[in-house]
């Protein structure tokens, strides 16, 4: 039997090495959380290896979420998100879909036109002339808009839509089906590993947006995102603005608290919905190396 | 002849390209466009009326400063540790994830160290700015084995070293996949063989796995040779402070600082549209000789 074996020291040594690996991904983050579920006296005093929170104290997360700042940001962020990932997904599979149909005219014509587009980078500042142009500034829709399609997306799109049979969309023709029920109906039914892994993808890259927003979103401090106020407070770790100047001059409650202990509340607000969409990540696209086998 | 004939052949498609027409709108509206501004390198910039042409004059002014060569430099020394000194860790990974016997093991190995890649570069430099800090985790065991705490993040012998550290850390497990699937899709008669063999661990993977890894392993890496121009910009721009800017300040960021802090638009338009072009010629040619060498390419 495999399991009365005795353990050799290589796979020990191994096991130890990989654990040790994880520990400096899991460890962070543990850190981060505990710190910001204890209490602000005790929270100071913890090292950056504790991984218990002392004395729970959601006052943190309190502060967090009825910020002036975050709340509206956490907001934007959310609506960008869904909505931003609506328009991937839409512009995706439409597209995937009409340059799968074999028959399509102007098909090698197109595919060249997306792949020049996928490698030349027109750079930063060409990029926000059109968005000032089109009168974008300061509207959810510039950062929407500006990253509607991945070109890499969609050609794995089109391999997922290449293997729906052939038979089934011939029977469907037959049976007058249109273009568009027939996406409804087969395409996306039949390809759902695919859809839902673009829609992972598209959603993380969205949620973590922070780049564009930072540029484009500035109008109002409440036009923000997330990510920018965290990068803002956590990176370059301005807390006057975040903590507001008033709060600070009083040293009230607000200014009193840890404000590294608040960083990480902040930091873990920020990685729960990846936390939510990994395991379906892992489910739909990492699925084969998990279990150990590929299919073929 | 052949243009009326197509032009019947699209109205009969019209649904499909109806289908096609928002993506294409996308791409001409946040992608033609940019390329046709692109043509600001050779012209001075005025919000209201008419760009007066310079000819080659932000031309000059790049390739004639100091500056612009430290940042080239920078980026290609990034890159070469991103995609030159890192490659073999991601080898390594996966054929260590695949020694390892627990089946329950590798899949915590598989889910935990997959993680980091999800993360946006912002909370990934406040978790590292956090742990690199004085009184940070890391500082805390240096501190333990009796060194003494150093401030990492602003020192500029080190910070390079962080950025490859880093990005061995985000990608690690991701990156790897694409090695672990190659060791997976190995065919099960051949470790067979071997064992009636009587080969030892060490000459399986010296025989039959590593022989499996040389596809992927040559098409990662001429592919990584194309994106040599893009050393990090995200990385660079969330760990980056006065005291290490000098040595890391990479294309990018450099294009950022001038073009949209700076105010200096045909100047950043310049840099972005050397880069662009070179990026261009490099990631196409890698893209041939992978096709060539391997079957498969970027695309």
């Amino acid at each position: 039997m495999r399991s009365r074996k005795r353990v050799s020291v290589s796979q020990l040594v191994l096991v130890l090495f990989l654990f040790f690996v994880t520990l400096t991904m899991l460890v962070p983050l543990l850190n981060i959380l505990a710190k910001s579920l204890s209490t602000p006296s005790e929270s100071v005093l913890m090292g950056g290896l504790s991984i218990l929170p002392r004395q729970l104290d959601l006052l943190n997360y309190r502060i967090v979420f009825s910020h002036p700042i975050l709340v509206p940001s956490l907001i934007n962020s959310l609506i960008i998100t869904l909505v931003g990932t609506a328009v991937n997904i839409v512009l995706t599979t439409t597209a995937a879909y009409a340059l799968t149909r074999p028959r399509l005219a102007l098909k090698r014509p197109i595919m060249v036109f997306l792949i020049i587009m996928m490698l030349f980078d027109p750079g930063l500042v060409p990029e926000y002339l059109v968005v000032q142009k089109l009168g974008l500034m300061g509207s959810k829709w510039s950062v929407i808009l500006v990253t509607a399609v991945n070109v890499y997306y969609l050609i794995i799109m089109m391999r997922y839509f290449e293997k729906v049979p052939q038979s089934i969309v011939e029977a469907a023709t037959i049976d007058g089906a249109s273009h568009l029920q027939m996406l409804g109906h087969i395409f996306y039914p039949l390809s759902k590993a695919g859809v839902a892994t673009i829609t992972m993808f598209y959603a993380v890259v969205r949620w973590n947006e922070y780049f564009r927003a930072g540029i484009y979103l500035t109008r109002k401090s409440t036009d923000t995102v997330l990510q920018v106020v965290l990068r803002q407070f956590v990176v370059l770790g301005d807390t006057v603005s975040i903590l507001g100047q008033q709060n600070v001059f009083d040293y009230n409650a607000l200014a009193r608290a840890d404000y590294s202990a608040l960083k990480g509340a902040t930091i873990i607000v920020a990685i729960i919905p990846i936390l939510i969409l990994y395991p379906f990540v892992l489910r739909f696209y990492a699925k084969d190396v998990l279990s150990g086998g590929i299919k073929e | 002849m052949k243009g009326k004939k197509l032009l019947k052949e699209i109205k009969a498609q019209r649904v499909l390209y109806l289908l096609l027409l928002p993506t294409l709108l996308y791409f001409i509206l946040f992608r033609v466009l940019p390329i046709i501004n692109m043509r600001l390198a050779f012209f001075q910039f005025r919000a209201r009326g008419n760009w007066p042409f310079v000819g080659l004059k932000y031309f000059e002014m790049i390739f004639s400063s100091p500056a612009f060569a430290q940042i080239l430099a920078n980026t290609l020394i990034i890159s070469f540790m991103k995609y030159v000194l890192l490659f073999p860790g991601f080898v390594l990974f996966a054929l260590m994830l695949n020694e390892v016997r627990s089946f329950r093991f590798r899949k915590y190995v598989q889910v935990v160290s997959y993680l980091p890649h999800f993360l946006s570069w912002v909370v990934i430099a406040g978790i590292w700015i956090n742990a690199l800090s004085l009184a940070g985790s890391v500082n805390q065991i240096v501190i333990f084995f009796g060194g003494d705490a150093v401030d990492f993040m602003t020192d500029r012998t080190k910070i390079r070293w962080i950025l490859m550290i880093c990005e061995a850390w985000r990608s690690l497990g991701w990156d790897s996949i694409i090695f672990y699937t190659a060791i997976l899709s190995i065919s099960p008669s051949l470790y067979e063989a071997a064992q009636i063999d009587g080969a030892s661990r060490l000459q399986i993977i010296k025989s039959i796995i590593l022989p499996a890894l040389i596809t992927p392993m040559i098409t990662m890496f001429i592919l990584n040779l194309g994106f040599f121009l893009n050393a990090g910009f995200d990385q660079v721009f969330n760990f980056s402070n006065q005291a290490v800017e000098s040595t890391i300040d990479i294309l990018d960021t450099y294009i950022y600082r001038i073009g949209i802090e700076g105010g200096q638009y045909s100047l950043a338009t310049a840099v972005s549209l050397i880069k662009g072009l070179v990026g261009v010629v490099l990631v196409y040619t890698t893209h041939i000789f992978s096709k060539k060498m391997t079957g498969s390419g970027v695309w």
